[in-house]
């Protein structure tokens, strides 16, 4: 037995030798030191970082680094585009862009210099390869006019236009390269997997080591024409939002782009800093209008005693501090949002009232949701809950139907769910994204909601306002949308970047959320 | 009747004796019943892999949604004429036979497919992401081992003392508290307030990985001859390896102090105690050694789960495997990477069922020869 003793002391001794040797393993001397490294965390959503494929966060933060656009939103003003590697013009039919090459010293990462061929090729290749983000550009001739213009023509008006462009999935490529490496302007494009590896662009990084399960690393672009980035390198990791708490709060990392409202509570002074933006995202109740799908909620009085049985101001609470009321789905800081003070509000009788019009008796309505998905930090499931439980004082019941994310789109897409929660993120700052929640648009279809001649007319007349009369006439479509309850707007939740105290200085817009570049 | 019944039998028996002799002059000689033992394990576990291959494929191919809609997103989705081409191109409009016969086809040739979401082929993310598994699961399989046959040992050996007690405690502490749970408050309490070890990660992110070769970085960080990054690798992967082992662990107690109790009871140890043999070689040449035969089947098994259910360790430790992976894959509908993972942990398991058999085979002849 004194043997077994000396075995256990010997064993334990390895152990402590062991979480010894580990506890001072964090310093290297092969690797360099971590000053010049900016380590970001993000849960990742990432399926490639190809500019004219992506349409995740990952992607775009990722390539929002890697990538100059023809056109940018200065200081994060979503209201205003302006130039970025070129000038603009609009026609006054709104058919015609001319696109004035600007930056003429802006050289991609090998050293050659961006063109019109380069601005041409990129757009062709985004439009013909018919990725997710290819609707950008649908129904617009690009063409070459000459080495420092190209104009887009459009068969109908396109006031969105400018507001489309700065978009990192319209990232300017350098076509050379990218076209030795298998890269076509049509389907048989086959360059994903190179521009996944060596990217293309001419930002002030370029990618090091892609990893979509992992890590992207990326490196400074030395011949980048703008400011030198005080980071020569940035680490961006797949990790969970807990983790990325201790991390932030240890100095870990630098930047956490996924900490919800109560975990973003615990990083103080001392550790950090919490960086609030406006989501572009919004969340949303919708209702099937066909009656054999949607039963209750097909008609308009009970969508209308479901919006005046919400308690909107705890919603604001689940959702966190700068969360807001929503009047339409339009986020409030675009062109075409509806005034906040119009948003709906909480009338409890005035619900039972229309429910005993709508002849409800209380039965219960299925209520749809992904069960796994949390938009900026708004957990869809507690969510629902809550709506539950909030809506069962108008005695109005639901039956919540959780499942995950990729098996409820295939409900929601297929037209066949009464009731539940949608969530919509802006693919462009310009209401005209916002079409598809029109009769007829594909969103619309999702609720079997095909016309509404009123709405139709509304549409009609928003397209075709101009200046300041387009914000006035989208609200007015907007909130004519909202009147009729089948999109019950809900919350527009509020975008969290953590930045840990060793940054001193920072840019976060609702552009780019962090800018790597510009962090000090 | 009888008298009918004896003869022949009498008659088989002669002749049965001079026809096994004339067998024995013609036949083979008969294969050693070790190798026999290892050829049938081995036809087993073809067959067993076919299984895997059918039960992977039926299961992510039953399920009720439609991947093409995952691959493309919400705005390409919206065209049915793209939807109707990525069917096409990805062979998901041929009837599920010809389906599953195709993926046998390039299973043969060693091809898992591509991943539908990032384009990477399924084996080269494998390739990648099973070394950091495999490097996690050793880490927790030694911990689990030296700690769960000590503990064990002792506890059994001190049997309803306050350290059997405190042991068996611990163990089931071991075994029913939630693994995340665990994870987290490790995390938090070791990196974050103690210090003790480093924070998430395989290396710290600012250190270049070494040089792959068997892609543990332990083990290429040594064969690099970097020292540095040797050191950090390991203190990485303490905490996440003590944390995943921490079931097993407890599993194993339990598991070998029943297995010392059952033998400490047979007649073979009372006579070596009789013989006045020190406690020492009792204990281990006699106990210990008995009790490690059915115990060779839990660490087994023990491996196979520690590579499949690390998931959640995986994902608080942002430690890049074969957990995290699947997640990803069954999160985002990825059909390729769903049925490559289940199709290698199919294998993990089988092949260590397998070897676990071999060593029975070798430690105790009666196995084989039954």
């Amino acid at each position: 037995m004194r043997r077994l003793s000396r075995n256990l002391v010997a064993i334990c001794s390895t152990l402590a030798l062991t979480a010894g040797l580990a506890a001072c393993g964090s310093g290297s001397d092969e690797a360099g030191g971590a000053g010049d490294t900016l380590v970001a965390e993000t849960a990742f959503n990432l399926k490639t970082i190809d500019p004219h494929r992506q349409f995740e966060f990952t992607g775009s933060t990722i390539d929002n680094a890697v990538y100059q656009t023809a056109l940018e939103f200065a200081d994060g003003d979503l209201t205003k585009p302006t130039d970025g590697l070129c000038s603009f013009e609009m026609s006054d039919d709104d058919k015609e862009m001319t696109l004035t090459l600007k930056d003429e010293d802006a050289t991609f990462s090998n050293g050659d210099p961006v063109t019109a061929d380069d601005i041409v090729f990129s757009f062709k290749r985004l439009q013909g390869i018919k990725g997710n983000p290819s609707f950008f550009l649908d129904g617009v001739k690009v063409k070459k006019v000459d080495d420092k213009t190209v104009s887009l023509t459009s068969s109908e008006p396109n006031p969105a236009l400018p507001y489309i462009l700065p978009n990192s999935s319209i990232g300017i490529v350098n076509s050379k390269v990218v076209k030795k490496n298998e890269g076509t302007t049509d389907e048989n494009d086959g360059a994903e997997q190179f521009l996944n590896e060596n990217s293309q662009g001419s930002g002030p990084y370029k990618v090091e080591k892609y990893d979509a399960d992992s890590q992207v690393v990326l490196t400074a672009n030395e011949h980048y024409n703008g400011p030198e980035p005080k980071y020569k390198r940035v680490v961006l990791r797949n990790v969970s939002a807990e983790t990325q708490l201790t991390d932030i709060q240890s100095g870990q990392a630098q930047v956490a782009f996924d900490l919800n409202s109560d975990q973003a509570k615990q990083i103080d002074d001392s550790m950090g800093k919490i960086s609030s933006l406006p989501s572009t995202r919004s969340l949303y109740i919708f209702n099937n209008t066909d009656e054999k799908i949607g039963g209750p909620a097909a008609d308009p009085n009970f969508r209308k005693a479901v919006m005046a049985a919400i308690d909107y101001d705890k919603l604001i609470d689940l959702a966190g501090k700068g969360s807001q009321r929503m009047a339409s789905l339009v986020p409030n800081e675009f062109v075409g949002a509806v005034a906040k003070d119009e948003a709906p509000e909480r009338d409890l009788a005035k619900a039972k009232k229309l429910l005993k019009k709508a002849g409800y008796d209380g039965e219960k309505v299925p209520f749809h949701y992904s069960s796994d998905q949390a938009v900026n930090g708004v957990d869809l499931a507690q969510l629902a809950e809550t709506l539950q439980a909030q809506l069962k004082e108008a005695d109005i019941n639901l039956d919540l139907k959780p499942a995950p994310s990729s098996t409820q789109l295939d409900g929601f897409r297929s037209a066949k769910q009464p009731m539940g929660i949608g969530t919509w993120g802006a693919d462009f700052p310009d209401p005209t994204n916002y079409n598809v929640f029109i009769p007829g648009g594909s969103v619309a279809e999702r609720v079997n909601w095909n016309d509404d001649p009123k709405l139709e007319k509304l549409a009609d007349e928003a397209a075709k306002a101009k200046g300041d009369a387009r914000d006035a006439a989208y609200a007015k479509l907007f909130k004519a949308t909202t009147d009729t309850a089948v999109w019950i707007p809900l919350v527009q939740p509020v975008s969290t970047v953590a930045v840990g105290s060793s940054i001193t200085k920072f840019v976060s817009n609702a552009d780019v959320s962090f800018d790597f570049a510009k962090a000090e | 009747m009888a008298e009918a019944a004896a003869a022949p039998q009498h008659a088989h028996v002669a002749s049965a004796s001079g026809e096994a002799d004339a067998a024995q002059r013609v036949k083979p000689p008969k294969l050693h019943p070790l190798i026999r033992f290892i050829l049938i394990r081995i036809g087993i576990s073809i067959i067993l892999i076919w299984g895997v291959t059918v039960v992977t494929f039926l299961l992510t191919n039953l399920v009720p949604t439609d991947p093409v809609a995952a691959i493309l997103g919400d705005r390409a989705a919206a065209d049915p004429e793209i939807v109707a081409q990525t069917r096409e191109k990805l062979g998901l409009d041929q009837p599920l036979l010809v389906q599953y016969f195709t993926y046998l086809g390039n299973l043969l040739q060693g091809d898992l497919g591509v991943s539908n979401q990032t384009r990477t082929p399924v084996l080269a993310s494998i390739g990648q992401v099973f070394p950091a598994s495999i490097e996690l699961g050793i880490g927790a399989i030694l911990i689990s081992v030296i700690l769960g046959l000590l503990l064990g040992l002792l506890s059994a050996l001190k049997q309803n003392s306050l350290v059997d007690h405190a042991i068996r405690t611990l163990s089931l502490i071991g075994i029913s508290a939630p693994t995340f749970w665990i994870a987290t408050v490790a995390y938090f309490v070791f990196f974050f307030k103690l210090r003790v070890v480093p924070g998430a990660g395989r290396l710290d992110p600012w250190i270049t990985p070494p040089p792959k070769v068997t892609g543990l970085y332990t083990v290429d960080s040594l064969l690099a001859g970097q020292m540095a990054t040797f050191s950090n690798a390991l203190g990485h992967l303490v905490l996440p390896s003590c944390v995943l082992a921490l079931f097993t662990v407890g599993l194993l107690t339990r598991f070998s102090r029943s297995s010392v109790l059952d033998i400490i009871r047979l007649d073979y140890v009372t006579a070596a105690k009789a013989k006045g043999l020190p406690a020492r070689t009792v204990v281990f040449k006699y106990i210990f050694r008995g009790a490690l035969v059915p115990i060779i089947t839990v660490v087994g098994l023990a491996f196979g789960s520690l590579l499949s259910g690390a998931v959640l360790t995986e994902t608080v430790f942002a430690w890049n495997g074969l957990g995290q992976y699947a997640y990803r894959g069954a999160t985002t509908l990825d059909l390729p990477v769903i049925m490559g993972v289940g199709l290698v942990i199919g294998i993990v398991y089988i092949l260590v069922n397998f070897i676990v058999d071999l060593i029975y085979g070798f430690v105790d002849p009666r196995v084989r020869v039954r």
